[in-house]
């Protein structure tokens, strides 16, 4: 009964923090970047309108992706779970998140010494795994919100 | 004549064997983790406890390896098909029998945690235990999926440089 009574406290709808947390970085990593350079192009009276997988090209969308890892892990550091599970999830966040910044580094290399380039294949190597970075970091937004109603009982 | 020699050259053409790239699993990983958390929004108690049963009836391992590596092979055939690749053997076999052996580990690591958790004085122990089995299981379904991938990448990696 008592397990019946925390579990009605825990992650729903009504208490969706994670939800305005993510759309604060969708909407810095993603849109603000693109309003951005439509509005520089309109300033400068250019024709210039780009779309998203122009602006992130050369895999600049795997950089968010590391920097939004960084910041989840940083949550999980700081949450009551056990050393084991905060140890996995870091680690795994860590990992997602290097591989999506791995993706800029290679469009860098591959521009950098001449080697065959494709800005196709970087955007959409970095925004399958900033997709994957995205989720991952909802789902562990949403334990985080499960546990720390638990902890706080 | 020509189309003749032409089909023939091409039918005689060896198929390259598949390179995958990170990008190919993590779509369908991210839709995967997603449909987990829209899970446990829908349905906060359904879905845990559904989970927590099935650790309980210690069918959550059996069933995750069964999910794992055909979710695992799927992909890697789909994209060996769609690429009109040869898939390899090894890769095969890794995408096989790695979600083993993560699960595996992954399982003595929740008995750990779980035990760890009992061990402490913080109150609501039993509830902190269910979180940490939810929280456990979506980490290694993940890990156990996007694992094999990442070995497999990386051990492309040793063998070329342009993929």
């Amino acid at each position: 009964m008592l397990a019946f009574g925390i579990y009605a406290l825990t992650a729903d709808w009504t208490s969706a923090k994670w939800l305005l947390w993510i759309g604060l970085y969708l909407s810095f990593g993603l849109l603000a970047p693109w309003a951005m350079t439509r509005a520089w192009a309109h300033h400068h009276q250019s024709a210039l309108q780009p779309r998203l997988s122009q602006i992130f090209q050369n895999g600049e969308l795997g950089l968010v992706a590391l920097m939004l890892a960084i910041s989840v892990i940083w949550d999980l550091q700081k949450s009551q779970y056990t050393p084991y599970t905060v140890a996995l999830g870091s680690v795994f966040l860590a990992l997602i998140g290097i591989m999506a910044g791995w993706v800029w580094i290679e469009s860098y290399g591959r521009r950098s010494i001449g080697i065959r380039f494709r800005p196709d294949r970087a955007w959409r190597d970095s925004r399958n795994l900033t997709f994957l970075v995205f989720s991952v970091a909802i789902v562990t937004e949403i334990l985080l919100d499960r546990f720390a109603k638990v902890t706080a009982l | 004549m020509s189309a003749a020699a032409a089909a023939l050259a091409l039918a005689k053409e060896p198929r390259r064997t598949l390179a995958m790239r990170l990008a190919d699993p993590a779509g369908t990983l991210a839709y995967l983790s997603l449909i987990f958390g829209l899970l446990l929004v829908s349905f906060p108690m359904a879905f845990p406890r559904m989970i927590i049963a099935s650790w309980q009836n210690a069918s959550l391992t059996p069933v995750m390896i069964l999910l794992t590596v055909s979710l695992n092979l799927g992909l890697y055939l789909t994209v060996a098909h769609r690429r009109s690749a040869k898939p390899g053997i090894i890769a095969a076999a890794c995408l096989g029998s790695a979600p083993v052996f993560v699960l595996a580990g992954l399982n003595f690591v929740l008995q750990a945690t779980i035990a760890h958790t009992l061990a402490g004085t913080q109150p609501n122990a039993l509830a902190r235990v269910n979180e940490e089995i939810l929280a456990h299981t979506y980490f290694a379904l993940i890990a156990a999926i996007f694992g094999p991938f990442l070995l497999i990448r990386l051990g492309q990696q040793f063998k070329k440089t342009d993929s």
